[in-house]
């Protein structure tokens, strides 16, 4: 068979066609392996840790022998990277059925690819009574939008002070009382200064959503972005929290907000803390290297949540080599939390399937086998007690789940659009705290800009 | 003797004709059997994606929608962006300091690696200046992160024990500058050593032998002839080296995410952020194709000048 130059372009060219013609049915779904008759849940993490998850998989089969699970762990730097590469799998035609969505997502997957609960929180709502009496309602609210409910939390962290316990006794100084301000918060930075000179920083953060700038924000009743309550919500609220002070349909941050006085104001002070070397000039990243630092004593205080319990442990600190404490008060002490649950995709064929999955995961049961050691802090309030803190500390463990009942305790913001603005805080953050009170005011001015094309409302 | 019949004469002429028609197309279909699979993998993994990218640029697409029809709005916008302008600003900055530090290093150790010593301890460098390059430039460039950490950072821990004061290096944007072209020079010279290493190996000794006789010194050895023999290969080395520094990527992403402000941010960041951030896939697309077009025309530009200082000979 001759087959010459202008035969095989033919023969090419039919191949691009019959290609073409068939992309809408040739997705990542039709490749071997992929698409299998099992409810698809994409986690953030290493394949070790869905091995880890193992036993819930194991627990919900023995429950749910018709439904059966598979995991598809996503590593990625940060809670973005991972909404990234979900995407991506979107894109490819084979999205999971069901995504561990933290706050930084929850309204990115409630405005544009979650499906909502609703109908499901209200068809079991006898069955879903008792999980609602045991958690926060803080944490429901954080996973509205606009009056609908999109996730249920399993686990949340609030951002907290921790502290040496040993550096700061060294200091002369005991545990700061629960409703501390912002002045003794810098008196003890400086005390702790004046007495470790060497190699040490009295307050170290990291520049990211949670646990950077946002706290002392909040503290200063101010945000970097404009905030709102939406209206709605009353369905579950008058049902499952009656009797409560008023909650909303969700929060909404509209607007971008780097200019407000207070905002100003509050990274001139960070500034300064930064100016007299009182507390480290962050670049991006997370908070694992932390660990040894802080464990070494090199690090008086820092904000993390419940999920520093174990690291703190596992770096070899003693229950009463830390302690824990509320974010202090600026013009309010307002505290800022971030909290994980499980989101059902719209264009899931399983979404019943995916209901009784989350249902067992919020269930004390799931959440145990989820959450077996304090590397996270768990979203049911029964979970979170003396036992559970009993080999890692610290002592106020109560801290971690009081934070969200005794205090003005918001979500961190996170519009749909929260990867531009996420964003567009990392990357202006460093020049706000370095250099003059001037250089702070020009980084603002170049973080409302970015706010400002992130949220849409320039080009 | 010297006449034939017809018949025998004939079948003769014809047959040659037909055999060698047919080893032509034998041949042909060959060719076409063993470029088949490059030809296919090429079509299906470049050209189309390539004819999609510029297709989608006009379009605006957010990944969970169709796709719209946006006509040059996307490249209208990317123009007037200054964060894309200054990635593209901080991109060509970058490549020039960065080619040329990788060629003067990578000439400058294979030279020194060409010069006599034991065969072992030449084997040792080769793989010790190449070694960088095999390494994931994500687990690089987090090693690097914690190196460089301004308060705990190993750098400025040595810095500090010689009395020198520390250094912001990743949170001032001079600082993070560098370590990023630190970090890409360090990781990628390795491949334009060896590519000189090749080059040198190939040029005559007798050109060596010959300037040794009429007493020329190591500069000028160096200057008028490893130089100039080693052309091809530089401009080789100079192509790829900006190729690949045009599309930076994992240094800036991982060590600084841009910053500080868009002080290490690089076209394909801009194109990641604008796709997996933003979701606006169409403008991601028009970055691409615009740093496609800048691939190509410096690129261009370098044969170009290659015509005159380039010698084959």
């Amino acid at each position: 068979m001759e087959l010459n130059r202008r035969a095989f372009l033919g023969l090419a060219g039919v191949a691009a066609v019959g290609t073409a013609l068939s992309a809408k049915r040739l997705v990542g779904a039709d490749i071997p392996g992929r698409g299998e008759n099992a409810l698809s849940v994409a986690i953030n993490g290493t394949a070790q840790d869905a091995a880890a998850r193992a036993g819930l998989i194991a627990a919900f089969a023995r429950r749910h022998p018709d439904i059966p699970v598979t995991f598809i762990p996503i590593q990625a730097q940060d809670w973005g990277d991972f909404f990234a590469k979900i995407l991506t799998m979107v894109a490819a035609g084979s999205p999971p059925d069901v995504v561990d969505v933290a706050t930084e997502g929850t309204q990115l997957f409630a405005a544009r690819l979650a499906h909502p609960l609703d109908d499901f929180v209200k068809r079991d709502a006898s069955e879903l009574k008792e999980f609602f009496d045991d958690v926060s309602p803080a944490l429901i609210e954080s996973f509205m939008y606009q009056g609908s409910l999109f996730q249920m939390p399993f686990n949340f962290n609030a951002a907290n002070m921790y502290y040496n316990t040993t550096v700061v006794n060294a200091a002369g100084l005991g545990r700061p009382q629960d409703d501390w301000d912002k002045d003794t918060f810098t008196t003890y930075a400086k005390a702790l200064a004046k007495a470790r000179p060497q190699g040490f920083l009295p307050y170290f953060w990291t520049n990211r959503l949670f646990g950077g700038v946002v706290p002392w924000l909040y503290a200063n009743d101010t945000c970097f972005l404009t905030h709102e309550k939406a209206p709605g919500g009353d369905w579950l609220w008058e049902r499952f929290y009656p009797g409560q002070p008023p909650r909303s349909g969700g929060f909404l941050w509209p607007a971008p907000n780097a200019l407000d006085p207070r905002v100003v104001e509050t990274f001139d002070y960070l500034r300064e803390l930064v100016a007299e070397r009182l507390s480290s000039s962050p670049a991006q990243g997370g908070g694992n290297e932390l660990v040894a630092r802080f464990a070494q004593g090199d690090i008086g205080m820092t904000p993390a949540g419940g999920y520093w319990a174990q690291g703190l442990h596992d770096g070899g600190m003693g229950p009463d080599g830390f302690d824990v404490t509320y974010f202090p008060r600026w013009r309010t002490q307002r505290q800022s939390f971030g909290a994980e649950g499980y989101a059902v995709m719209k264009t899931s064929t399983r979404k019943d399937q995916a209901w009784e999955w989350i249902k067992f995961c919020i269930s004390s049961e799931g959440i145990k086998l989820a959450i077996p050691k304090p590397n996270t802090t768990p979203a049911r309030r029964s979970l979170v007690d003396a036992a559970f803190y009993s080999d890692t500390g610290p002592k106020h463990w109560k801290v971690f789940y009081d934070t969200l009942d005794h205090h003005d305790c918001w979500p961190i913001p996170a519009p749909p659009q929260q990867a531009g603005t996420q964003n567009a805080l990392i990357k202006n953050t460093p020049n706000a705290i370095t250099g003059s009170a001037a250089d702070t005011r020009n980084a603002l001015a170049t973080f409302q800009r970015d706010l400002e094309i992130a949220m849409g409302s320039k080009q | 003797m010297t006449t034939a019949t017809p018949s025998t004469a004939t079948p003769a002429v014809h047959s040659a004709p037909v055999a060698r028609d047919q080893e032509r197309r034998a041949t042909r279909l060959m060719t076409w059997l063993f470029l088949a699979p490059t030809v296919i993998g090429l079509g299906l993994f470049l050209l189309i994606p390539i004819i999609g990218s510029v297709v989608l640029s006009f379009f605006s697409w957010d990944i969970i929608s169709a796709p719209k029809f946006d006509g040059f709005a996307n490249y209208a916008a990317i123009g007037s962006d200054p964060t894309v302008r200054r990635a593209f600003v901080n991109t060509f900055a970058f490549v020039v300091i960065v080619v040329v530090l990788q060629l003067v290093v990578s000439l400058f150790l294979a030279v020194l690696v060409q010069t006599k010593m034991p065969d072992w301890l030449r084997t040792f460098f080769r793989s010790a200046f190449f070694f960088p390059l095999i390494l994931s430039a994500a687990s690089v460039s987090l090693i690097m992160s914690y190196l460089f950490n301004a308060d705990f950072g190993l750098v400025n821990e040595v810095l500090t024990a010689v009395g020198l004061p520390k250094v912001g290096w990743l949170t001032t944007g001079n600082g993070a500058v560098v370590v990023v072209i630190l970090v890409y020079v360090w990781q990628n010279f390795g491949f334009t050593f060896l590519l000189f290493l090749g080059g040198l190996s190939a040029i005559p000794t007798e050109l060596y032998e010959a300037s040794s006789i009429d007493g020329v010194n190591a500069w000028q050895r160096f200057r008028h002839i490893t130089l100039p023999m080693l052309s091809p290969t530089t401009l080789v080395a100079s192509v790829m080296a900006t190729i690949s520094a045009l599309q930076i990527f994992d240094q800036p992403y991982v060590l600084t995410r841009g910053g500080p402000g868009d002080s290490t941010r690089t076209a394909v960041m801009m194109i990641y952020e604008s796709a997996f951030q933003d979701l606006a896939f169409g403008r991601a697309f028009a970055i691409g194709v615009v740093l496609t077009l800048c691939i190509m025309a410096v690129t261009g530009l370098q044969f170009l000048i290659s015509r005159r200082s380039v010698h084959y000979q």
